[in-house]
């Protein structure tokens, strides 16, 4: 392994992910630069702007002040550096596995006389230059203002201590995070229901945990929820002096401040960047053996004891009972949810990540008590809208996308498109309806009075859910990214980059949003305030008077908005999937 | 020189490759032949180090591709089945960054060597274009060029010639005649007999991982029992289509259609 393999790979790399410069074939799209342009601009513009904030602030408060309370606390800056450690630990725990699972993809690098962890840890190296830049971005114009009012030589040393250890520190949480993935598919190799059951269980956890965890720190007293951070980062010791965290506060802020440094601090702040070299060649070694040993491999798996004759009935999908439906949709809507539901880390996904901001919505309520009760039936529907929302935009939005080179089969089979694009919009209905229902529950349960509306907002729900399908699909259809891959050791760039690009994605969420909101908002308002003026019966006969009108305007948004994804679907070009 | 030593893969229990051997020496082109999933390909990315063999060992060049992979690597060029490339780099900047690579010397001389390259397989007007916008042809033909820019004393080639237009099919078939007569080691896999029995010097045909005949043609015409043609002795070797079923299929479509 060379220094000029490394530096010859990545600058490959970096050209080919954040091209300055235009292709300049005839057959190339002429694609704006505006974006990394204006990205490199932006950062130097607020590396600008921190820096002046800092000259300009320091001095009314004083640099002796600012001097004092630093040299007194050297390792005020332990909680924020360990969670740094701590925040690309936790983005990068499939990164490594990612990568040698999509080493087919890069076989053209694999074939060059380099040594394969060479070719590893470029891509690693890529992952630490992109998680460090907002801390480097943000953190070193801070040092470099301070320094600057230092003026002492040493203190300028200080930003170089922070630019190295702070690249020490991400090396050290992706490279940690990369072994950890990697050891899981080693575990799961093959192991396929194993597998499956185990990214239910922690995709579920994930977001379960994560949501209680906001519910936490909102439901805690006053402002008290930043202590509990500082509270829980106590708890787990990353606020002690024995993590790396510590010592790169007291390296940084003792070379600003020009505090005596011990040996032992040399020795300690020297053994961090020693130890992201060491463990970024480890994760190399153990990917470049990962990729040999073949168990990342997707499509490999355990051969079973016995040998098991797999007998495949006829695929014969019925549509939903009672419900007339073209042969196309139906076959669309089984394969979707045959589809989604085999891999179990998407349909948790699709299901259970709207929680992640539905309590956002819901936790105002209990947070402030009986003040705040009278606004819990809306905060419950906006819940409700939502959830169809989300739903709609997963399972036709980002899976019309998914569709990628099946769309070649449909487009030859002359498949009618907006049938096909109704039966993913259709394959969220049942979820829809579930959890729906489960939110009414929870409207009986805290409002009683309000049992009359319960199954009028079930049923809104489901056309809210059908025109957020029909909107998501044809933003999907507009600018869908079609060579994107639903599995995650197959998607190109981010993991959790959304197929939809662009401002349709947030159209696709907005539009929906806004129309739930106001049908369901005005169903609920309207009766509530009719069956105050004029009775209880009279509003319930009054709301499910104005239920149909919803759901007919909603229908006719389903049917226009699948039709358009349909055509559009219908006339993309075999460039845009192949 | 190519040396197959015994080479042995197994993918958790099933064999793709068995203890093959083979030897392709400088200056001769030797064809893999054999049915899909027969092993060919992934014999050649045990050669290439893309695949660690289970048992056995290959040496390119006198290096051990166990242990001096990338040494071997270096005198290899190899163009895939299907080509995955940097979408988002140009033709010609993928090639220079391949030049980079190998280290072959920055200058006119190697500007002028790419160039040609482009033009010998008329690929040089797109190659300031973005590969992602390139047909498989054209995939398959920068490829090549990539393989031979470092002027490599052994090629390895699976199914170059598939999804090429007839003109750039001939223009290769010269470049790889006009390497063979330099001296270079060149062994490719193909599906097209009529390729394989034009151009290859040797031919090995291998039938679920093992070798089953092997040697120019008039001698595999001598092991295939006097079979005339490299198809017939191909089918004799690796079994023909099950012409029972052929006729059942057509039987039933017949039907369907009256």
């Amino acid at each position: 392994m060379t220094i000029s393999e490394l530096i010859t790979l990545l600058r490959q790399d970096i050209t080919q992910n954040y091209r300055m410069r235009g292709a300049k074939g005839a057959r190339t799209e002429k694609k704006t630069l505006n974006r990394p342009i204006l990205w490199t601009i932006g950062g130097i513009v607020v590396g600008v702007i921190i820096i002046a904030a800092v000259l300009w602030i320091g001095p009314i408060i004083g640099w002796d002040v600012i001097s004092q309370i630093v040299s007194e606390n050297l390792g005020l800056g332990s909680t924020i550096f360990n969670a740094i450690l701590l925040f690309a630990f936790l983005g990068s725990i499939m990164f490594a596995a990612t990568t040698v699972g999509n080493s087919e993809r890069m076989e053209y690098l694999l074939v060059m006389p380099v040594e394969m962890r060479t070719i590893f840890m470029e891509k690693y190296l890529l992952l630490i230059i992109y998680s460090s830049i907002f801390w480097l971005v943000i953190g070193t114009p801070i040092i470099i203002g301070f320094s600057i009012l230092a003026a002492h030589p040493i203190g300028y040393l200080s930003i170089l201590a922070f630019v190295i250890l702070v690249l020490s520190e991400v090396t050290i949480g992706t490279s940690i995070g990369g072994l950890l993935g990697l050891a899981f598919a080693k575990v799961l190799a093959g192991r396929r229901r194993l597998k499956q059951i185990g990214w239910a269980i922690m995709t579920s956890l994930g977001i379960v945990v994560g949501s209680l965890w906001y519910a936490s720190i909102y439901l805690g007293e006053g402002a008290g929820w930043f202590n509990q951070i500082i509270d829980i980062a106590m708890a787990l010791g990353f606020a002690s002096d024995l993590t790396p965290g510590y010592y790169v506060s007291v390296m940084t802020l003792g070379l600003l401040v020009g505090a005596p440094l011990s040996i032992q601090h040399f020795f300690a702040t020297l053994l961090i960047p020693l130890s992201a070299g060491g463990l970024l060649y480890l994760n190399s070694y153990v990917s470049e053996l990962a990729h040999y040993s073949g168990w990342m491999r997707s499509e490999s798996k355990r051969t079973p004891k016995e040998k098991v004759l797999e007998e495949h009935p006829p695929w014969n999908p019925n549509p939903f009972p009672r419900l007339q439906m073209s042969i196309t949709t139906s076959v669309s809507m089984w394969y979707n949810l045959t589809s989604v539901k085999r891999e179990s880390k998407v349909f948790t996904q699709y299901l259970l990540g709207p929680l992640r901001y539905l309590i956002w919505l819901i936790l105002p309520v209990f947070a402030w008590g009986d003040e705040l009760l009278f606004i819990l039936p809306y905060m419950l529907t906006a819940a409700l809208v939502s959830l169809a929302v989300s739903y709609g935009v997963s399972f036709a939005g980002y899976e019309t996308v998914y569709e990628g080179r099946n769309l070649m089969n449909l487009q030859l089979a002359a498949a009618n498109m907006s049938d096909y694009v109704k039966g993913k919009v259709l394959s969220a209905v049942p979820f829809t309806i579930a959890a729906a229902s489960i939110v009414g529950v929870f409207y009986l349960i805290f409002l009683p009075a309000t049992w009359f509306q319960i199954p009028a907002m079930v049923i809104g729900c489901i056309f809210v859910n059908l025109v957020a399908g029909a909107i998501a699909a044809n933003a999907g259809a507009s600018n869908g990214d079609f060579k994107a891959e639903r599995m995650f050791t197959r998607q190109r760039g981010a993991a959790v980059r959304p197929p939809i690009k662009g401002l349709a994605i947030i159209k696709a969420q907005l539009i929906p949003n806004a129309y739930g909101y106001m049908g369901l908002f005005g169903l609920v308002l309207g009766s509530t305030f009719i069956a105050t003026v004029y009775g209880l019966l009279v509003g319930i006969l009054a709301l499910y008077l104005l239920l149909p009108v919803f759901a007919l305007i909603s229908l006719r948004l389903y049917r226009s908005y699948s039709f358009k994804a349909g055509v559009k679907l219908a006339q993309l070009e075999a460039s845009e999937y192949l | 020189m190519i040396e197959v030593l015994t080479l042995t893969k197994v993918f958790n229990e099933f064999t793709a490759v068995k203890g093959l051997s083979f030897t392709v020496n400088p200056g001769e082109i030797y064809g893999l032949l054999g049915p899909n999933g027969s092993g060919k390909s992934t014999t050649m990315r045990m050669i290439l180090g893309l695949l660690r063999p289970t048992e056995g060992t290959a040496r390119v060049n006198g290096h051990d591709i166990k242990k001096e992979i990338v040494k071997a690597k270096k005198v290899m060029g190899y163009v895939p089945e299907e080509p995955v490339l940097p979408e988002r780099l140009t033709g010609w900047e993928y090639v220079n960054y391949v030049s980079d690579i190998w280290k072959v010397p920055r200058g006119v001389e190697r500007e002028e060597d790419i160039e040609e390259l482009l033009t010998l397989l008329d690929i040089k007007d797109a190659s300031d274009d973005l590969i992602e916008t390139y047909s498989k042809g054209m995939s398959r033909k920068i490829s090549l060029v990539a393989a031979l820019v470092h002027k490599p004393q052994v090629l390895i080639l699976d199914e170059v010639q598939a999804g090429i237009d007839p003109r750039g099919a001939a223009t290769i078939k010269e470049i790889l005649n006009g390497l063979r007569s330099r001296g270079a080691t060149i062994l490719m896999s193909t599906h097209v007999l009529e390729i394989a029995e034009q151009m290859c010097d040797r031919i090995g045909i291998i039938n679920e991982g093992e070798m089953v005949a092997e040697g120019a043609m008039d001698e595999l015409k001598v092991q295939a029992q006097g079979q005339s043609s490299l198809e017939e002795i191909f089918l004799t070797l690796t079994g023909g289509p099950d012409m029972q079923l052929i006729a059942q299929f057509l039987g039933e479509e017949s039907g369907e259609m009256m």
